[in-house]
C-alpha cells in the first residue's frame, strides 16, 4: 500500500514531529506535523524523496479546531500517492516558513495565503500582494471565517499603487497590460527587453477574481457548487466540477456508480477534445494564419454538438452531482456518437498531416518557448507543457481516476520543448481521447447513475482528488463542513502553475516570440482569474514611465498602470 | 514553402463547404433536448419548495404572505437553465423549454410567479405543520426570501419578524 | 493659349480623373472579392462583395476621435496617403495609355510609391503609441529592402527599353530586346514579392492584427481611417497594374474594349492570388521576413545586371 510505504518512510525519519496521519485510501495520506517541522518534513518529501508540488491551501479552521491550517499538497506520480502535508498554526500571528525557496512553484501560493488567510510565509523572497487589489487594506483577509462574503472593507485606499521591480541593468520596460485591445480579459506582463531579447517579465494578475471559494463556503451547498465549478472556467468546466465532485466523495468515502464513472470519464475525453482543437485555433490565429483557426473550431463543431445531445448545453455541462451524475447515454446517443468520432477521427488525422509538413507554421513555433525536463520539475509545469519536454506525466494513468483505470491509452510526449512539440503532444492526445471514449462506449456498464444520499456527509474530513485537464492536471482540496457545504475549497488550476514558468520560458527570446509562448501553454485565463497577454513588440524599444505610458493612453484608461483598482471580490 | 500542405490545407477548407449559418437572418432551433429555459406550471406545483432549495443561482424565491398563500418567484436573471430544479420537483410542474432568445429590456420579462393556495387540514383548519422542506430551508444557516425587492438573505445575517432585512447588495 | 494647347490639358485633366475614379471605384470591390475568397476557404459564406464600400461609407460618418501625440501631422498623412497613390495611378497604364504617362519617368514613380509608403510611417509617428511605433519600426525595416525591390524591377525594364520613359517601362519592357532570362527571372522574384507589396499574410509584419493591433494604424478612427483604408485597396490595383504592365504585357495591346477587358483581367487575376496566399500562410516574424526580401533583393540584383549584359 504505497500510502503506508511513505508514512513509515516519513514515521521512520521524523518520528516525533508527526501528530498525526489518516490514510484514507491507498494512494491518499494526510500527515500532520508540528509546524516547527514542516519546513523540514516538506524539504524532505519535495527533495529527496522526489515528490511533485501540488498547491499549498491556507485555511481558517478558527470556529473548528481554534487553529489555523496550512497544507502542502503534494504529488508521488510513480506512486500514485496524492496527498498532503499540514500543520495547525495557532490563532494570533500565524506564521508558517516558507518553502518556497526550496520548491520555486510555491511562490504564489504561499503569497496567496497569505493575503487571502492571512497566513504569513516566513522568509518568502517577495512577499508582496498577489491577489487583493492594490487598495485593499491591510489586515484584512476575507477567506477568513469572520468574513462575510459580501462585505466592503473600510479602509479602501485608491490611491496605492503596486511596488513593481525595477528592470535589471541595461533592460527597458515594455508594459502589456493591463488592457489592451488584444485581450480578452486583463492581464498585467512587464517585460524587461534589452534590444530585441526578453531579460525578464513580471507579471500582476487577479484582476478578475470572483471570490468563488468564499462564495461555495458561505452560501452554496454540496450540490450546488458543481454548477459554479464549472463556470470557473468557460472551456474546462466539466475537470472543475468533475474535480470537486472526487473530492468530495473521497472525503466523504463514497464510491460510485461505475456507468457514472464511464459517462464521466466520456464528457471529460469529450472536452478535451475540443479544448485541443481550440487552441490549435487560437495558436493559428495568434500567427495570423486564420485559415487554420476557422477549420480547426470548425472540425471542432460536433463535438460541441455531441455535448450539447448528451448534456443539454454545448459546454456547462451540468453534469455532476455528489455522488453521481445527471445525464445518460442512450443507445440512440451511443449510436450518434460513434459515428460523429468516426468523421471527427478523419478530420482530424488530415489536419496532422496537413500541419505536420508545414514548414511555415513550425517556423513560428520551432525552438520558441523552450522549457527544459529542469524547468518543469523546479515549478512543477503540468500538462501538455511537462509532457512536451519529456516529463512523463499524465494524472489519468499517475493517480486514476473516474474510468480511467479500466481504459487502455497512451501518454504522449515530445522531447524538445518547444511550442512546436506542445502541439503536436495536443494532436496526438486527441487521438488518444478518441480511443478511451470507444472504450467506454464499448464498456459501459448498466447501472444507476448517481448514489442515493440520505444522509448528511460527515463533516472535517479532507479530500484531493488530481484530474487531468486538458491544460494540464486540476487539483481540488476539500474539507467537508456541517450546513451541508464545505469548510474549505481550494481549486489549483493547471494554469496556475504553468503561467510560473512563463518568465523562464522567454527568457532571452525574441520579443515577436512572447505572444506564441504564452499561448503555447494554454492558459486558461478564467481558470486562474487572469488573462493572457497576447501583444508583441520588436526591435524599436522605448522607455516608458508609468506616467508617460498613461499620458499616451487614451483617455488614460488603456495603460492601467498596477493592477485593478476596483472590485472587493473574494474567493 | 511546404507547398503540398499549404495546397491540403486549403483543400480541407474548400472541400467542406461553407458551414456558417444565415442566422439570426433564418431561424435555427436548437436539437430536442437542449437546456433552455424552465417553465413553471402553477396547477402541479404543490409549493413544497424543492425548486427553491436546490437551486444553484438562487433565483427561485418563496414566501407565506399568509396561512393560505404561498408564493413562488422565479426570477429568471442568473437562471443558468441547470435543470436541477427540473429534476427535484416532485409534481412534474417545471419542464425545461429549448427556448433560448430570452434578451429584453425589461427583467420583469424573465421572470415567473405562481401564487398557490394551499390547502388546509379539513379538522383544524391550519395548513400542514412544520417542519415542512420550505421551514427546512429557514434553519440556521440557510435563508429568508425577501420577494418585494427580489433577493434572498442568508439567514444568519436576516433580521428578525418584522424588520426589515439588512442590505444585501446582489447585482442584477 | 492655343486652343489645341487647352483642349490638350482638358484632356489630362479628364484622364486623370478618369484613373482616379477607376481605381477608386474598382480597389474596393477588388478587396470584396478577396475578402469572399478567403472566407470561403475558411468554410465561411464571407461578406457581400460590396461590403468594403459600405465599410468605408461607414467609416466617413464616424466620430473621428484625435488620440495621437500629433494630430496635425495624422491629418496630413491620412490625405498624402490617398492622394500619392492617386497620383501614382495617374502614372499607370490602367488599360489605356495613362493620362500623366509623359509628365515624368520611372523616378517619378518610385518616389511616388515610396511616399506612399512613408505616409505610413508618418502615420505611426504622429500619432506615436507604443504600438504605432513598434509598427513604424517594422514597416521602415521592411521598406529598406523592399523598395529596392521595385526600383531593381523598373530598372530592368528600364535597360531593356533603353529608356526612363514610364511609356516605354510599362509596356512589357523586361521582354524586350529577346532576352527572356533577366525578364524571367525579375518575374518571379517580383511573383513572389508581391505578396509583401500587397501588405498581406505571410508579410504583413507591420500591421500584425493580433500582435501589435493594426500596429501604424492604431489611432486613427473615422475619416483619417477610411482615407488609410481606401490608400491601401488603391495600392494593391496600381501595384497589381504595374505588375501586369512590367511583365505581362501581352493582349493588353489590343484594341478598346478588349484590351481592357483583358488587363484587369489580369489584374484580377493576381488580386486573387494575393487573397488565396494570404489564407493559406502563417505570418512570418519580422526577422524571417526581412531575410526573405533579401534573398529576393539578391535575386533581383543578379537579374539586373544580367539585363545589363543583354541577357
Amino acid at each position: 500500500m504505497p500510502s503506508r510505504i511513505l508514512l513509515s518512510k516519513l514515521a521512520t525519519r521524523f518520528g516525533p514531529a508527526i501528530e498525526r496521519a489518516d490514510l484514507p485510501d491507498s494512494d491518499r495520506l494526510f500527515v500532520y506535523v508540528a509546524p516547527a517541522a514542516l519546513r523540514e518534513v516538506s524539504s524532505h518529501l519535495f527533495g529527496e524523496l522526489n515528490a511533485r508540488y501540488v498547491i499549498t491551501v491556507g485555511a481558517d479552521d478558527r470556529p473548528f479546531s481554534g487553529k489555523y491550517l496550512v497544507a502542502h499538497d503534494f504529488a508521488l506520480d510513480r506512486e500514485h500517492v496524492l496527498g498532503s502535508v499540514m500543520a495547525l498554526l495557532p490563532p494570533d500571528a500565524p506564521r508558517v516558513d516558507t518553502i518556497s525557496d526550496l520548491v520555486p512553484g510555491a511562490n504564489w501560493a504561499e503569497r496567496e495565503m497569505r493575503d487571502l488567510v492571512g497566513i504569513e510565509p516566513v522568509g518568502h523572497r517577495d512577499p508582496r500582494r498577489l491577489v487583493l487589489p492594490d487598495g485593499w487594506p491591510e489586515g484584512v483577509h476575507p477567506l477568513r471565517k469572520d468574513f462575510p462574503y459580501d462585505k466592503v472593507p473600510e479602509g479602501y485606499d485608491p490611491g496605492r499603487r503596486f511596488a513593481f521591480q525595477d528592470p535589471p541593468a541595461g533592460c527597458t520596460v515594455v508594459p502589456l497590460g493591463p488592457f489592451h485591445p488584444a485581450l480578452d480579459e486583463p492581464a498585467h506582463f512587464r517585460l524587461f527587453v534589452e534590444g530585441e531579447r526578453v531579460r525578464g517579465c513580471e507579471y500582476r494578475g487577479f484582476m478578475v477574481h470572483r471570490g468563488i471559494e468564499k462564495l461555495a463556503e458561505s452560501v452554496l451547498g454540496y450540490d450546488d457548487i458543481p454548477t459554479l465549478a464549472e463556470r470557473i472556467c468557460g472551456i474546462c468546466g466539466c475537470v472543475h466540477s468533475v474535480a470537486y465532485a472526487q473530492a468530495v466523495e473521497s472525503a466523504a468515502c463514497l464510491e460510485i456508480p461505475r456507468r457514472a464513472e464511464y459517462i464521466r470519464t466520456t464528457l471529460l475525453e469529450l472536452e478535451r477534445l475540443h479544448s485541443h482543437l481550440l487552441w490549435l485555433g487560437l495558436a493559428c490565429h495568434l500567427v495570423g494564419f486564420d485559415t487554420l483557426f476557422m477549420q480547426s473550431f470548425r472540425i471542432r463543431e460536433p463535438v460541441m454538438w455531441m455535448a450539447e445531445r448528451i448534456t443539454g448545453n454545448r459546454k456547462t455541462y451540468g453534469l455532476c452531482l455528489v455522488g453521481g451524475v445527471r445525464w445518460d447515454i442512450t443507445p440512440e446517443v451511443r449510436s450518434e456518437l460513434r459515428q460523429a468520432l468516426a468523421t471527427l477521427e478523419g478530420e482530424w488525422r488530415t489536419l496532422l498531416s496537413a500541419v505536420g509538413g508545414d514548414r511555415n507554421l513550425k517556423a513560428r513555433t520551432r525552438g520558441v518557448g523552450v522549457t527544459s525536463p529542469a524547468l518543469v520539475r523546479q515549478m512543477g509545469l503540468v500538462g501538455p507543457v511537462a509532457r512536451a519536454a519529456g516529463v512523463d506525466i499524465d494524472c489519468r494513468r499517475d493517480h486514476p481516476y473516474a474510468a480511467y483505470d479500466r481504459v487502455e491509452f497512451d501518454v504522449v510526449t515530445a522531447q524538445e520543448g518547444d511550442v512546436w512539440a506542445r502541439l503536436w503532444v495536443r494532436l496526438e492526445e486527441g487521438l488518444q481521447s478518441i480511443r478511451i471514449i470507444r472504450q467506454c462506449l464499448e464498456k459501459m456498464e448498466p447501472g444507476p447513475l448517481r448514489l442515493d444520499l440520505n444522509d448528511a456527509l460527515p463533516p472535517g474530513r479532507i479530500g484531493v482528488s488530481s484530474v487531468e485537464a486538458p491544460r494540464g492536471e486540476s487539483h481540488h482540496f476539500v474539507v467537508t463542513g456541517d450546513e451541508n457545504r464545505p469548510r474549505r475549497w481550494r481549486v489549483r488550476a493547471p494554469t496556475y502553475q504553468n503561467l510560473q514558468g512563463i518568465p523562464a520560458m522567454i527568457q532571452d527570446q525574441r520579443l515577436a516570440d512572447m505572444p506564441i509562448s504564452l499561448g503555447s501553454i494554454d492558459p486558461c485565463f478564467s481558470c486562474t482569474d487572469r488573462l493572457e497577454t497576447v501583444d508583441l513588440s520588436s526591435g524599436a524599444v522605448r522607455t516608458y514611465g508609468e506616467a508617460e505610458l498613461r499620458a499616451l493612453a487614451r483617455g488614460g484608461s488603456r495603460e492601467g498602470g498596477a493592477g485593478g483598482r476596483e472590485g472587493s471580490y473574494e474567493r | 514553402m511546404s507547398l503540398s500542405s499549404k495546397l491540403k490545407e486549403a483543400w480541407i477548407g474548400l472541400s467542406a463547404g461553407t458551414v456558417t449559418l444565415p442566422y439570426p437572418l433564418a431561424p435555427h432551433p436548437p436539437r430536442p433536448g437542449f437546456r433552455g429555459r424552465p417553465v413553471f406550471d402553477a396547477a402541479r406545483c404543490i409549493g413544497c419548495g424543492g425548486c427553491a432549495s436546490n437551486c444553484p443561482a438562487r433565483e427561485i424565491l418563496i414566501h407565506d404572505p399568509c396561512q393560505e398563500l404561498r408564493v413562488i418567484r422565479y426570477l429568471g436573471r442568473r437562471c443558468t437553465s441547470c435543470g436541477r430544479c427540473v429534476e427535484v420537483c416532485p409534481e412534474k410542474a417545471i419542464t425545461m423549454s429549448e427556448s433560448f432568445e430570452l434578451a429584453t429590456d425589461r427583467l420583469s420579462d424573465l421572470e415567473q410567479r405562481l401564487t398557490l393556495f394551499m390547502g388546509s387540514c379539513q379538522r383544524c383548519g391550519r395548513c400542514f405543520a412544520a417542519p415542512t422542506p420550505l421551514d427546512a430551508l429557514k434553519l440556521t444557516g440557510y435563508r429568508v426570501d425577501d420577494l418585494e425587492a427580489g433577493r434572498w438573505v442568508c439567514a444568519s445575517r436576516s433580521a428578525p419578524p418584522g424588520e426589515p432585512a439588512p442590505d444585501v447588495e446582489i447585482e442584477l | 493659349m492655343s486652343a489645341e494647347l487647352l483642349s490638350a490639358a482638358l484632356l489630362v485633366v479628364l484622364g486623370a480623373l478618369a484613373n482616379v475614379a477607376l481605381v477608386l471605384l474598382s480597389a474596393p470591390f477588388f478587396q470584396g472579392v478577396q475578402r469572399r475568397l478567403t472566407a470561403r476557404v475558411q468554410s465561411r459564406r464571407g461578406p457581400p462583395l460590396l461590403q468594403p464600400y459600405f465599410d468605408l461609407l461607414k467609416l466617413l460618418g464616424k466620430e473621428d476621435l484625435e488620440s495621437g501625440e500629433a494630430p496635425a501631422v495624422q491629418r496630413v498623412a491620412a490625405y498624402l496617403a490617398l492622394a500619392s497613390i492617386l497620383a501614382t495611378a495617374c502614372l499607370v497604364p490602367l488599360g489605356f495609355p495613362a493620362p500623366l504617362g509623359s509628365a515624368g519617368d520611372v523616378l517619378l514613380l518610385l518616389y511616388l510609391l515610396l511616399l506612399s509608403g512613408v505616409c505610413t510611417l508618418l502615420a505611426g509617428a504622429a500619432a506615436g503609441s507604443t504600438y504605432s511605433w513598434v509598427g513604424v519600426s517594422r514597416e521602415m525595416m521592411s521598406m529598406m529592402v523592399l523598395e529596392p525591390i521595385l526600383a531593381v524591377a523598373l530598372c530592368v525594364g528600364a535597360v531593356h527599353a533603353r529608356s526612363f520613359r514610364l511609356e516605354a517601362v510599362l509596356d512589357g519592357s523586361p521582354w524586350l530586346s529577346g532576352a527572356p532570362v533577366s525578364g524571367g527571372l525579375m518575374l518571379v522574384v517580383m511573383l513572389l514579392a508581391f505578396q509583401a507589396f500587397a501588405g498581406r499574410v505571410p508579410f504583413d509584419v507591420a500591421e500584425a492584427e493580433t500582435e501589435i493591433m493594426d500596429g501604424p494604424l492604431s489611432e486613427y478612427s473615422g475619416q483619417k481611417l477610411a482615407l488609410f483604408r481606401l490608400a491601401q485597396m488603391v495600392k494593391l490595383v496600381v501595384y497589381a497594374a504595374l505588375f501586369v504592365g512590367l511583365f505581362v504585357p501581352w493582349g493588353s495591346g489590343w484594341p478598346f474594349p478588349l484590351g481592357f477587358l483583358f488587363f484587369w483581367a489580369k489584374a484580377f487575376a493576381l488580386v486573387v492570388l494575393v487573397a488565396l496566399v494570404a489564407a493559406t500562410h502563417a505570418r512570418y516574424r519580422v526577422d524571417q521576413a526581412i531575410r526573405r526580401y533579401s534573398v529576393l533583393l539578391a535575386f533581383s540584383l543578379g537579374a539586373v545586371v544580367l539585363a545589363a549584359l543583354g541577357r
